[in-house]
């Protein structure tokens, strides 16, 4: 997990909500399997030299959203069936990604017509070499 | 089992606490009404350009300098009468490594374990082991790297309840600052140890620190949550759109408080420090504003905004 888990300091989300998108992504790409074992606090704060109580957070509230289950004396897991993103945090993520990629856009001087067509495309390889939970 | 103590026992009540605090050198003034406060587990980053009153600060918080006015409590004691009291609860990293140069690490450990009343010597040299620092040298042969990678052993050797760490890693190389900053973290997850810390090294600390003070001209310009600095300090850059209607500009940045502003040939750039999400919609609106685009800021990048400016701007 901690190759493909990456916070930016610099970035202007806060890095407990860094960690935990990230968490919820490698759970979603299946990078991270139902019912793996997840790094304890104290090793993902060491890796990405942040503070524990950061991860801690990001953790709690994944434990609470289900996302991750925690076992005493085992460890913290990833939970057999994870909710899929949700409700506000979703749309939230949607318009951000939405957002960074019209801004590439317009920089490129894309139509409107190339830029939706560009996406449609992207999705529809998704589609065909099943990445991703929309069917 | 996710193993960081300060959350299952929260811990309460304040370490450190810097009340009013005044220091006069003759006539100039060190520091100047200077309050804040530390909380039990917090990491709290003091940042200054040379001058501002670090030293001066840290100097009153481990009982070395009478305070003019005001003063520091440790643990609810007064740092500069109950000085002796206070310091075994605190381990401390100085700006200049002051230990005898003549003494080996395993010498130095032992001597200072008589100063406490708990010493962890199996932890201190198995930290020496972890760091690769020999333990038959004498500490004025080490390295940089080694001698501040030796003090922050002997400061966490007595299981300190307050770390306090002068500009720990100023001349360190990359590697040992790395080793540095992760001997710090473990610290942190293993016995939620309250640190204060002053630095140069602002990436370094970018992700450790859950709070900063800003120090300039030994006034507090700035205190507070690192999440809630990030979040409202923005660099903006837009471009200005000449119409018929529209030809004056400048005013449309009135909604935020600009604390740098930068006029280029493309356009205008502007930090500013009450930034929101609504408010910069509303701004991407305002007529004769193309191309506006708010990038978040550095913990350096915004220190360089509020400290580098002459006196009189608001933070």
């Amino acid at each position: 997990m901690n190759r493909t888990l990456h916070v930016d300091p610099r970035d202007s989300s806060p890095i407990w909500r860094q960690i935990e998108e990230g968490v919820r992504r490698l759970v979603a790409s299946g990078a991270l399997q139902p019912g793996g074992l997840v790094p304890s606090v104290r090793d993902l704060a060491s890796e990405l030299r942040v503070n524990p109580a950061t991860v801690a957070k990001a953790y709690q509230r994944l434990t609470e959203a289900e996302v991750l289950t925690v076992r005493r004396g085992e460890g913290t897991f990833v939970s057999q069936s994870p909710p899929p993103f949700e409700g506000r945090e979703k749309s939230r993520s949607l318009h951000e990604g939405a957002l960074r990629y019209a801004s590439l856009a317009t920089t490129l001087g894309a139509t409107s017509e190339e830029t939706v067509s560009e996406l449609k495309g992207v999705l529809q390889s998704f589609k065909k070499n099943r990445i991703g939970g929309a069917s | 089992m996710i193993g960081v103590n300060a959350q299952e026992v929260p811990a309460t009540g304040t370490a450190l606490a810097v009340e009013g605090l005044g220091v006069q050198y003759g006539r100039a003034t060190a520091l100047d009404g200077v309050s804040l406060n530390l909380p039990k587990g917090s990491v709290y980053a003091l940042l200054g350009r040379n001058g501002a009153g670090k030293s001066s600060l840290v100097r009153c918080v481990l009982g070395q300098q009478k305070p003019t006015s005001g003063g520091v409590t440790l643990f609810g004691a007064d740092a500069w009468k109950s000085r002796t009291a206070a310091m075994t609860r605190i381990g401390v990293v100085p700006e200049e490594p002051n230990a005898p140069p003549e003494m080996t690490a395993v010498q130095l450990a032992r001597f200072c374990s008589r100063l406490y009343s708990r010493w962890d010597q199996t932890a201190f040299e198995q930290r020496l082991a972890r760091f690769e620092v020999p333990t038959s040298v004498p500490f004025g042969r080490l390295s940089k790297g080694q001698k501040g990678l030796v003090q922050l052993s002997l400061a966490l050797a007595p299981a300190p309840e307050l770390l306090i760490l002068d500009d720990p890693t100023l001349g360190l190389d990359a590697v040992a600052r790395t080793v540095f900053f992760e001997e710090l973290v473990g610290e942190l997850a293993d016995r939620g140890t309250t640190v204060f810390l002053t630095t140069h090294d602002l990436s370094g600390v970018e992700g450790i620190a859950d709070r900063v003070g800003i120090l300039k001209d030994g006034k507090l310009a700035l205190d507070e949550s690192m999440e809630t600095l990030k979040s409202r300090f923005r660099r903006i850059r837009y471009a200005n759109e000449v119409t018929e209607e529209r030809t004056e500009f400048g005013k449309e940045l009135d909604p935020f408080f600009a604390l740098k502003v930068k006029v280029r040939g493309w356009g205008v750039e502007a930090v500013v420090n009450n930034y929101d999400d609504p408010l910069f919609e509303r701004f991407q609106r305002t007529e004769g504003v193309v191309d506006a685009e708010a990038a978040a800021m550095s913990l350096e990048e915004i220190f360089l905004a509020v400290a580098g400016e002459p006196k009189g701007v608001r933070p």
